[in-house]
């Protein structure tokens, strides 16, 4: 298929993804006091700022912000490094019965989060990490591992096992293996893993509600969703507002990072 | 020497210690206090009373668990169709295009964008003379159809709105795996005249194998699981015909306080989904030859 | 080149750094033995009212010295759960806010929230607070917990809608229908309905308003959901959907935008809602409000629903003294007209100065002799027999038809329970 055409399918299809988005914007700019549903798709006034204030006040969004970003960035980190590890162990090191090990680990996705929350918040407050940052960033990691380790397991799979063998000839121990090779190899599913587990990190609501209480400790949209309820929460279009001031850090993320997925990397398929 | 075909055992048990610890403890556990409550009747007050298998039996006998279950298979068909179908679509598109990142970047947004923003707008998309309402009566169609009213039409469009979200994500994966595929079969393949599809078949397809497995394993747990996008919108309404069994499960659990009745539809879509999920990824990494 | 020593050294760093930063958990309240003065840890369900909690603050640090630290949920389902597991923690909460009904029913035999007999006698005698209100706190003979708010459930309409049609505030069944009607030929939608959560209104005044004993009947199990006088009544409430008088079910519109764009002309909500008006930018002179008239001509007074959420105080709870202290000054007509100030929304003290002279006035006319108050559907009724009800109303609403299939499936639920009750 001709480059040009396929230019240009992805402009037309991409211009059609961005409609939600589009009306998402543009009923957030809207003032809550005019706000009709009838003109969806027509800007009919710019009370965007108005509207971010009015959120980050309701909100209180200030005190949640710096958790907010501490759970969203180390535990998808040390997630990252964890499911890479077990990757590395499962495919390169040929660790006996893998399979059965990659199941335990993945089956960890497989369990609806609700169920566990009531369980969990029963352990944390004896343990004494409810409504700690600590007892936070220990959940988040946990839940990002089995997506980490499946995608870095089945990446690591694609690397011939003659660039392990070879290292160990050259006399590197497995731990230099892994961090001064595989890894680097790995760049680019490592970012995306991370910036997807960051992603689902910032936008949790459950786990942030359950296990923590105080302003501070508590993640962004758990105070915002309060906004937004048949009992008196804030107008529509604040609320929208709110939902894209919340955004904005990962959306700039995901554009940062987008240089990562640019080109490929060799696999040293010799 | 016999004993050496696998060494670094003790390394590779290191390795993947951490992971298996902190998944065991913090996800396990719950998990076996759970199964323990399927077998009792319980309000979330007091202690559970232990009630044997009538809470399975209660599940498999209401006509309204037959008609959760099914919407569930049509999340599971739909997401292997639209997500995963665009995404790979999308991914295949940019490949080796240049400025493929940014003709990438619209479908990725969504997934960035907070769930409550994205529930409001599909919200008002397809409210009764919603966005889309609207933009259809610009083309002159003034009956639409009634789309959160009617199943299965509003099961559909779920789908297609939880979809706006996976495809970029997908189309993440496909790319990291394209990506990684060596350049030499390709180049082979090309010099010997092997134009779009047969590339496609004969080349891409098959070394995509080890991403493909990771989107949909990852796509028929996540469809399985479905909850937030139905609660938001439908509530599993009108009645219960949109309702997902993760919705049953909420329901159970959450709303009606039957903690044991809840615990036994979350036994019975972890063990659905986990076989399912083995089952197609032991077919999928089965050991194969060495490239 | 990366020794391996710095990459432990960079580790070491950030596992220090965010130990560090996690080190500041959230501060716990104190009153951890007996105390009546202190902060006071706080929860609701209620979380996009934690400003007007706090705004409360200043009043109740003056009036007992006692301040609410407040933790709001979003999630109502999820924050009965939570509540409920933080009985056997101790988190157990010193102030919560519950559901009257049989939520309330279920904690009180498990012993599990304070009794507040004493506050509420004193509260009576004092002209604090009507009888009624205390028969839903009421269980075998004590009282528990104290009420936060109470919400009349009535009729918002818009005002231009009515005057463009020269359309009087109905005082009758038959005036109601009239007006309906009107509006119906000038091509307004005269009653709002979803398809989703709010769903039992109608049902309930039909019903109540037809016949108080067949509502009360339907809380105890001894009227069934499929008995003739039942399905008379959903056949009148068909009758008005195959009319047209009900907004399209599928909407998701905001019901308070909603009506100020004129979707509807009259939505049948909870006095709270005056709120969401405001909020949408209507004033007391777009929109006003009127009790339902009753169905039947033949009863002494006109009924209206009433919603009331309890305040509770755990009785394990390390800030119980402290909890029940806040309570007994929560009555008081002062804490009622600071709580009016910063919330709006009719009172349940009659001597609390309510802010709006709108809800002032229909507040004083439902305490009146002409109208009686019952419980509203959602905390009268079972809470698996609600799950389904408000489940078939809204399939009722989006595809209006014979009402026996909703009714049987209803029933079903009915039955079960009541036989568990056995």
């Amino acid at each position: 298929m001709s480059k040009f055409i396929r230019a240009a399918v992805l402009v037309i299809l991409g211009i059609v993804w961005l409609l939600p988005a589009y009306l998402l914007v543009v009923n957030a700019m809207k003032d809550p006091l005019t706000f009709t549903s009838k003109e969806s798709w027509i800007p009919t006034d710019f009370h965007l700022f108005e509207n971010f204030a009015q959120a980050f006040e309701l909100s209180g969004l200030g005190n949640s912000i710096l958790s907010t970003l501490i759970y969203s960035i180390v535990s998808p980190t040390i997630a990252v490094l964890v499911g890479a590890a077990a990757g590395f162990a499962i495919v390169a090191l040929r660790l006996k019965r893998g399979f059965l090990w990659f199941v335990v680990i993945f089956g960890g996705t497989v369990f609806p989060l609700q169920m566990v929350l009531l369980p969990l918040f029963d352990a944390y407050s004896r343990t004494g990490l409810f409504d700690t940052r600590v007892g936070m960033v220990i959940i988040y990691t946990v839940i990002s591992i089995p997506f980490s380790a499946f995608v870095m397991r089945n990446f690591f799979t694609g690397v011939a096992h003659n660039v392990f063998e070879a290292a160990v000839l050259d006399g590197a121990t497995t731990w230099r293996i892994f961090v001064r090779l595989y890894l680097p190899m790995a760049s680019s599913a490592l970012v995306a893993i991370f910036i997807l587990q960051a992603t689902f990190v910032w936008n949790d609501l459950l786990l942030g509600l359950t296990l923590s209480q105080s302003d501070d400790i508590r993640p962004i949209i758990t105070t915002l969703s309060g906004m937004q309820s048949t009992y008196g929460g804030a107008q529509m279009s604040v609320v929208l507002a709110a939902a894209v001031l919340v955004s904005l850090p990962t959306v700039v993320l995901f554009l940062c990072t987008q240089r990562f997925f640019a080109k490929g990397l060799a696999l040293g398929q010799y | 020497m016999a004993h050496q075909k696998t060494p670094y055992q003790w390394s590779a048990r290191g390795f993947v210690a951490p992971g298996v610890i902190l998944v065991a403890i913090l996800l396990y556990l719950p998990l076996l206090w759970t199964v323990f409550l399927s077998f009792t009747k319980y309000n979330g007050l007091g202690s559970p009373d232990w009630i044997g298998l009538d809470n399975y039996v209660e599940m498999f006998t209401d006509g309204d668990f037959v008609g959760s279950a099914m919407n569930t298979v049509l999340w599971v068909i739909g997401t292997l169709i639209i997500p995963v179908g665009i995404g790979l679509a999308i991914a295949l598109l940019t490949w080796n295009l240049g400025g493929g990142i940014w003709l990438r970047l619209p479908f990725l947004i969504p997934y960035a964008l907070s769930g409550i923003g994205v529930g409001v707008v599909w919200s008002f998309i397809l409210s009764s003379g919603g966005a889309l309402d609207q933009a259809l009566a610009a083309f002159g169609v003034t009956d639409p159809p009634r789309w959160l009213l009617d199943a299965p039409l509003n099961t559909i469009v779920m789908i297609i709105a939880s979809s706006w979200q996976g495809v970029g994500v997908n189309a993440l994966l496909f790319t990291i795996g394209l990506q990684a595929i060596p350049k030499e079969p390709l180049e082979a393949a090309r010099i010997d005249g092997a134009g779009g599809i047969r590339l496609f078949t004969s080349i891409l397809w098959p070394m995509l194998r080890p991403l493909t497995a990771v989107v949909v394993g990852l796509s028929i747990v996540a469809s399985l699981k479905t909850f937030d996008i139905v609660w938001g919108m439908t509530k599993g309404g009108p009645g219960t015909v949109s309702e997902t069994l993760a919705l049953t499960m909420y329901k159970e659990t959450f709303v009606n306080s039957d903690y044991g009745l809840g615990s036994a539809i979350a036994v019975f879509l972890t063990v659905i989904t986990l076989l399912a999920s083995v089952l197609y990824l032991r077919q999928q990494l089965s050991p194969k030859k060495e490239m | 080149m990366i020794s391996r020593r710095k990459i432990a050294a960079a580790a070491a760093g950030l596992l220090l750094g965010s130990l560090a930063l996690a080190g500041c958990s959230g501060d716990s309240g104190s009153g951890d033995g007996g105390e009546v003065t202190g902060t006071l840890n706080f929860y609701t369900d209620k979380a996009a009212w934690k400003p007007d909690f706090e705004s409360l603050n200043e009043v109740s640090g003056d009036a007992v010295d006692i301040t609410l630290k407040t933790t709001g949920y979003s999630d109502a389902n999820q924050y009965d759960a939570f509540i409920k597991q933080s009985f056997r923690t101790d988190k157990s909460p010193g102030l919560f806010t519950w559901h009257t009904g049989d939520s309330l029913k279920q904690l009180v035999d498990e012993g599990l929230v304070a009794e507040t007999t004493d506050i509420w006698s004193k509260a009576v005698d004092e002209g604090w607070v009507s009888e009624d209100l205390r028969d839903s706190y009421t269980f075998d003979g004590k009282q528990y917990c104290v009420p936060m708010n109470i919400a009349y459930w009535l009729m918002f309409y818009n005002k231009a809608a009515f005057a463009d049609n020269g359309i009087e505030v109905p005082t009758t069944w038959d005036e109601l229908n009239t007006a309906a009607e009107t509006l119906k030929d000038a091509g307004v939608t005269p009653y709002y309905q979803t398809s989703v959560l709010f769903t039992f209104q109608w049902f309930q005044h039909l019903v109540a308003s037809t016949d108080p004993d067949l509502y009360e009947g339907l809380t105890t199990g001894e009227v069934k959901y499929t008995d003739p006088e039942i399905v008379d009544i959903m056949n009148v409430w068909l009758e008005e959907q195959q009319n047209g008088w009900f907004s399209d079910a599928g909407s998701t519109t905001d019901p308070a935008v909603g009506l100020k764009q004129g979707d509807y002309a009259m939505i049948n909500f909870g006095t709270f809602f005056a709120g969401n008006l405001e909020g949408a930018g209507m004033t007391s002179d777009d929109y006003g409000m009127f009790a339902i008239p009753a169905v039947s001509d033949d009863l002494d007074a006109t009924p209206v629903a009433v919603e009331s959420g309890p305040l509770c105080t755990a009785e394990n709870s390390k800030q119980r003294d402290l909890g029940l202290a806040y309570a007994e000054w929560w009555m008081s007509p002062d804490a009622q007209t600071a709580w009016n100030d910063a919330h709006g929304d009719v009172a349940f003290n009659p001597k609390a100065k309510v802010s709006d002279p709108a809800l002032a006035e229909i507040g004083e006319q439902i305490a009146g002799d002409d109208y009686m108050l019952y419980d509203r559907f959602f905390e009268a009724m079972p809470t698996e027999i609600v799950t389904t009800a408000i489940e078939q109303f809204g399939a009722f609403n989006a595809n209006p038809g014979d009402p026996m299939p909703f009714l049987e499936k209803i029933q079903a639920t009915a039955d079960k329970y009541w036989a568990e009750q056995e």
